[in-house]
């Protein structure tokens, strides 16, 4: 770092959580309501309670802080309220409806259900309009483009008011002149609309996929661009000596110049960080296979990294939007504090996806919440502290958990209220559980294998169970855990992805030399874009990845390419390294089919400097620390035993606790189950391990890193 | 019977394994398959069985293939009666094992524990083909079962983990485009492997009783909750009749007729149809619990889990042997898990209309597709598929909304998918010049059919095979609730070939051959109404004429809405109230 601050705000759904780190190793975090109408208000309010607690101004900070950084909601907002800007569609005639039926599917879970909605459309057909044109499968062009066309759904677009434009044609990736061309017109007619370009956003074969990713893309194109503005804008007035950086889905940073053109990057940034925060904290044991988790109020999102990488989503569906774009894998589930129980219509008892969010939130909040929910649950086990969250302004009550709990579950069940609490806190850690095998499982890793990373403010309460049930030995829980995701992107680097399409089997050193030219052509536009950005050639660093499948088959599997040159040498080992993933995936590998090569993606990224690490001082013990005591549940059977409970606060490193105990931090409560081990690292981490028989199992820190 | 060993929460926890375990099945068959028919139009299905064999959780893939699996389970499993090992697994497809169409081939893996047999992880998918006269299967000419390809009754593929490649061997010899039937076997393969990895995992965790013991609290429940539906319904007979059409055979229109019987919480749904026939429209036995099944779901409208409890309260009659919905060899039958199935469909659909007026939705459009095969220049070597993107037709309205476009056929029920063009059009060598929503398809009603598709194609450069299959030609999507549309013709498929600057229209099951430079434009039916048409909201009518689903001329007869033009889409109040009164 070479000023003194770096800081970080990223914006979530309630709230706004602000990171402010020093060169010393000083983080503290600070959380602002967010403001979903006017965005930036949530940033000056924020800094204005940073002044009012620590006495600098919005001005000392900024003006000497070396990096900016906004992890941002908005495009995400949009996409949900569909809120975005009125988008017209130029697409190869005859195929102006690939968007709206959607490779004709409806999403399982709804298959005999007459209520569920068709997809929004971003763009409604009438704002679609098919042009004259057509490349083949083979990069020839069948009809040239009719320039008359794009000028008349111009004029048709210009009537209707479009804000934004997308074009997107069948094969333009292997033969882009058509979108080019209809580009300039659309720049000539409509200079003052945001213009999205299928094969310059996206260039990979799949047409719905490229048709949809530009549609998000100039859905939100308008909205991200005032937002950037108004957010630089407010960073220069306060003196700003560097240009905020954004952070997007990908895992890296960009210039807000990057984010505007490129917007659909910008929207599920939020926890695209945990990965990188996960390395960081897992850095000094050497850790590089880490699941995060983290438990919100309403969802709960999980995110892994194998080997120091975080695994990549392309072709996914988000929000029911086909997003192509290469996104930090983020599972989803609607599983949180807020989640309700329920009974369902065959009888079985479901946790969520329904949630009381914060209004009126769980009925232990006292607000006009009746039903029963996971926090009502963690409660009545004796979990959380009555007396409040939050550091008690948020008191809980007990009998209101209990009724709800015992209206809604028990009594149906016919079970007794701390046994169907406990059921609750079952199910839906079962529920994660199962949605853990979404990153693990089925990415081919085995979930016991890695080291399970706690993240957000109501998952403390359930890692070590989850851990027990994905048979995971270790867990991490950072003191920041409430505000990781705003932590992880303060120390992530900046990040693009550079695609190329390029069908091609893979033998010969003519296909080693035509790939390796790819990844150089890509490579070159990468490094441009990067010195830009004032970055030199030794912080640039490239990774190449190619899509790669049998011949026949239409979905890939991704392979890094290491090492790094493409040779005809080298093709032998990316078989190989295909097919050991294949197996590794699917139970089987095809050694003597043939492999193709579809894409080539090179990730480039600017290394970005780290702040130094937090340092707690030496503890004096846990006993210190102890609180007192509180009944809780930690079995089926429903029985109550009485438990430690501890200051986080007031331990300090070295100090170690056995379970069961709970360990309450300011923003979040730490639940330890019988068997595990807890030990707070000087670095501001508790390193949880399961006990074994010869005892207790010690984290071993691999290196010392300053 | 005595009282289990079940806790509610491991009850649901193992819910919860047992539906994860099906993801993972059709997410390996979807990633791994060759055939665009597996590995991108999802035309598979997965399912999950006790030792019984009572199916214990259906997927949410193809509705049609899933009915039948059960009796198909069970034919299997008597077939091999005392014989059946750790490390088999069996390969069938015939209709007179409880098989849908032979196209279909079904895997059978049986999960052992602890040497003793405990699960069956059992998957379907429709291979591109199957051998016989025709590519692709179906054979509009066929008289008979033998001409329609290869029939596979239960065979062991692996015999106590040993893979028998003489057996398969066989069977690939008999097929075309071998390469991709070898790797649509490998994932059908693969897709089980990760199924049984999967309840083996879940029985060291808890235990094979409990895990027993919570499946069949599953399945107890899931019958309890059809009963419980079933009881809400009056007691009483429904009849429903649907109308079969004449698709190139020469009989004439059939009727097919169900009759649901409603007695306390039990159902009986018996089924007429007229003697099988010579041509490639016979449904056996199997198939028809699909389409039964179907409706009666299309009445239930539940949410997942599904397991064969649901059907427990459930009595069946197909009818005589030797009739279309009972066919008996050699009865041709290659059509029948769209035609007459989804016929069959609606008929039980309709006597639960009958019974439960307000709740049922409309029929959906029907499958009218084709299949397409030819040599492929590029790779030298020969191509065959079933094209999913031409059947995919409009889903019918519902009470609480407009039906989805391109989201059928009906005996699919969205669980398709077309294909991206751009992943067809490399796997093929084939230029699709359109494929949209079609003017005035939807049904109209006061909720309006989804519309249905055009899937227009030309060869690249060589003559290609086209063979159509279905029907819904004549007769559109069946409305609900009082829906009727007067603009019949763009509302049923058909089959456009353009040649020279003439387009030949065909409305009947053929082959034939498209040269380079010729197009077949193969148009889709939309889904049924929903409602009485002239109470549809008068700006929705504007907004369909707005986005092109409707013509002012559909407009005006199909709604009642007298639109001046298409520029100001200003409406004739007076005109339309006039039109609305009549």
């Amino acid at each position: 770092m070479q000023n003194q601050y770096r800081l970080g705000i990223d914006a979530g759904g309630t709230f706004t959580d602000f990171i402010l780190a020093d060169r010393k190793g000083g983080v503290r975090i600070f959380k602002a309501l967010s403001t979903p109408n006017d965005p930036t208000a949530a940033i000056r309010n924020g800094l204005a309670l940073i002044e009012e607690e620590t006495g600098l101004s919005p001005e000392t900070i900024v003006s000497n802080a070396d990096l900016c950084i906004n992890g941002t909601t908005v495009g995400l907002n949009a996409l949900i309220t569909h809120n975005g800007a009125k988008t017209g569609l130029i697409a190869t005639r005859g195929h102006e409806d690939s968007i709206e039926i959607r490779l004709g599917h409806k999403e399982d879970g709804y298959r005999y259900d007459p209520d569920y909605p068709p997809a929004t459309m971003l763009v409604p057909r009438y704002l679609r309009r098919g042009v004259g044109e057509r490349v083949l499968s083979n990069g020839q062009v069948h009809t040239p483009l009719n320039e008359d066309d794009v000028r008349e759904a111009c004029r048709h677009f210009l009537r209707e008011g479009v804000e934004s434009v997308a074009i997107s044609f069948v094969w333009s990736v292997l033969h882009p002149e058509h979108e080019n061309r209809a580009a300039e017109i659309v720049r000539e007619m409509m200079p003052d609309v945001r213009l999205t370009v299928g094969s310059q956003l996206y260039p990979q074969v799949r047409e719905y996929t490229r048709t949809s990713t530009a549609i998000v893309n100039a859905y939100l194109a308008p909205i991200l661009q005032r937002y950037v503005e108004a957010v630089d804008a407010y960073f220069r007035s306060l003196g700003a000596r560097h240009p905020v950086r954004y952070f997007q889905s990908n895992g890296g940073l960009a210039l807000g110049k990057v984010v505007s053109d490129q917007s659909v990057y910008a929207i599920n940034s939020g926890p695209a960080s945990a990965p990188q925060a996960a390395l960081w904290l897992g850095q000094p044991w050497g850790m590089k296979d880490i699941i995060t988790v983290d438990m919100g109020g309403t969802s709960f999102d999980i995110t892994l990294t194998r080997d120091g990488r975080a695994n990549v989503s392309k072709n996914v569906d988000f929000l029911r939007y086909r997003i192509g774009i290469p996104m930090i894998q983020v599972e989803t589930l609607g599983a949180g504090g807020g989640s309700i129980g329920w009974i369902d219509s065959m009888g079985l008892m479901q946790m969520g996806p329904q949630s009381a969010g914060s209004e009126p939130g769980p009925a232990c909040y006292d607000q006009g919440g009746e039903k029963p929910t996971t926090t009502d649950a963690n409660l009545v086990l004796g979990y959380l502290n009555p007396d409040g969250l939050v550091g008690g302004r948020l008191p809980l009550n007990v009998e209101k958990a209990r009724a709800a709990i015992k209206t809604h579950l028990a009594d149906p069940l016919g079970i007794s209220v701390e046994k169907a609490a406990y059921g609750m806190f079952t199910i839906v850690n079962n529920n994660m559980v199962n949605a853990i095998r979404r990153v693990s499982v089925e990415r081919g890793y085995d979930p016991r294998d890695f080291v399970l990373n706690c993240a957000g403010g109501a998952t403390a309460a359930h890692i070590t169970a989850l851990a027990r049930e994905m048979g995971t030995r270790k867990v991490l829980i950072s003191k920041l855990a409430s505000g990781l995701c705003a932590f992880g992107q303060i120390i992530s680097d900046v990040k693009y992805n550079y695609m190329a399409p390029a069908a091609a089997r893979l033998e010969g050193a003519e296909s080693a030399a035509k790939l390796n030219g790819l990844f150089n052509g890509l490579e070159a536009r990468g490094r441009a874009d990067l010195m830009a950005d004032g970055f030199t050639d030794d912080t640039i660093s490239i990774r190449r990845s190619l899509d790669m499948r049998y011949v026949g088959q239409v979905h890939e599997c991704t392979v890094d390419v290491d090492p790094f040159e493409v040779t005809e040498a080298a093709l032998e080992r990316l078989k190989a390294a295909f097919h050991a993933r294949h197996e590794e995936l699917y139970t089987y590998a095809e050694p003597n089919s043939a492999v193709e090569v579809v894409n080539v993606e090179s990730a480039i990224t600017g290394a970005v400097d780290k702040p130094g690490r937090m340092t707690v001082v030496p503890g004096k013990g846990a006993h210190s620390a102890l609180k007192g005591t509180r009944e809780m549940i930690f079995n089926a059977d429903g029985i109550a035993h009485e438990t430690p409970v501890y200051d986080g606060a007031a331990l300090g490193a070295g100090d170690r606790i056995t379970g069961p105990a709970v360990i309450q931090e300011v923003t979040t409560t730490i639940v330890i189950e019988p068997g595990w081990l807890a030990e707070l690292d000087a670095s501001g981490v508790y390193v949880l391990t399961l006990a074994t028989q010869t005892g207790a199992a010690q984290p071993q820190r691999a290196t010392e890193v300053a | 019977m005595t009282k289990r060993n079940v806790d509610p929460i491991t009850l649901s926890v193992v819910r919860g394994v047992l539906e994860t375990t099906q993801r993972e099945m059709t997410l390996t068959l979807e990633q791994t398959a060759r055939s665009s028919v597996f590995n991108l139009a999802h035309d598979y299905s997965t399912a999950l069985f006790n030792h019984t064999p009572e199916m214990i959780l259906q997927g949410q893939d193809i509705p049609i293939h899933l009915g039948s699996l059960i009796p198909a389970m069970k034919s299997v499993a008597k077939f091999f009666e005392g014989e059946i090992h750790e490390g088999d697994l069996i390969l069938h497809n015939d209709p007179a094992y409880g098989g849908s169409h032979i196209i279909d081939t079904c895997m059978y893996y049986p999960v052992f524990y602890e040497g003793e047999l405990v699960f069956w992880t059992v998957c379907k998918g429709h291979l591109t083909d199957i051998g016989g006269p025709v590519p692709a299967g179906y054979n509009p000419n066929a008289t008979e079962i033998f001409a329609e390809g290869l029939r596979i009754p239960p065979v062991k593929l692996w015999d106590k983990g040993k893979p028998r490649h003489d057996v398969m061997n066989l069977l690939l010899t008999n097929m075309r485009a071998r390469r991709d039937q070898e790797g649509d076997f490998n994932a059908l393969i693969g897709a089980c492997q990760v199924g049984a990895r999967n309840l083996i995992n879940l029985m060291k965790k808890y235990g094979k009783d409990v895990v027993q013991d919570c499946i069949a609290e599953l399945l107890d429940m899931a019958e309890a909750h059809m009963r419980k539906l079933i009881a809400g319904v009056p007691d009483g007979t429904y009849t429903g009749t649907a109308i079969l059409e004449d698709a190139g055979h020469g009989f004439g229109d059939f009727d097919i007729t169900a009759t649901v019987t409603i007695k306390g919480d039990a159902c009986h749904i018996e089924i007429a149809s007229p003697p099988q026939v010579p041509y490639f429209i016979n449904s056996y036995e199997g198939n028809s619990h699909s389409g039964v099944y179907l409706g009666l779901m299309m009445f239930a409208q539940l949410p997942p889990p599904y397991n064969e409890g649901l059907y427990r309260c459930v009595t069946t009659d197909m009818g005589p042997k030797g009739t279309l919905c009972n066919a008996k060899s050699p009865a041709p039958h290659m059509n029948c898990t769209t035609t007459p199935m989804e016929t069959l469909t609606d008929a039980v659909r309709l006597a639960f209309e009958q019974a439960a007026p307000a709740k049922v939705s409309a029929s959906w459009g029907h499958a009218n597709g084709c299949n397409i095969a030819g040599w492929d220049k590029r790779h030298d070597e020969e191509y065959v598929t079933m094209v999913l993107a031409s059947i995919i037709s409009g889903a019918g309205a519902t009470a609480a909304q407009d039906g989805w476009h391109a989201c059928g056929p009906e005996c699919c029920f969205g669980a398709l998918t077309s294909g991206d063009i751009e992943m067809l059009e490399h796997s093929y060598p084939i230029i699709i010049h359109r494929y949209g929503l079609m003017e005035d398809s939807g049904g109209a009603g006061k909720n309006r059919g989804g519309s249905g598709t055009c899937w227009e194609v030309e060869p690249m450069d060589t003559p290609m095979t086209l063979v159509t299959f279905g029907e819904g030609r004549r007769i559109p999507a069946m409305g609900a609730a009082g829906a009727k549309s007067a603009l019949i013709q763009p509302k049923v498929g058909r089959l456009e070939v353009t040649r020279n600057g003439q387009t030949r229209i065909i409305t009947e099951n053929v082959i034939e051959t498209i040269q380079p430079g010729e197009r077949a434009a193969n148009k889709n039916p939309g889904g049924g109404g929903y409602g009485n048409p002239f109470e549809r909201d008068i700006q929705k009518v504007v907004e369909d004429v707005r986005n092109g689903l409707v013509s002012l001329e559909g407009a005006r007869l199909d709604y009642g809405v007298v639109i001046t033009d298409r520029d100001s889409l200003s409406v004739d109040h007076a005109a339309t109230a006039k039109l609305r009164a009549a």
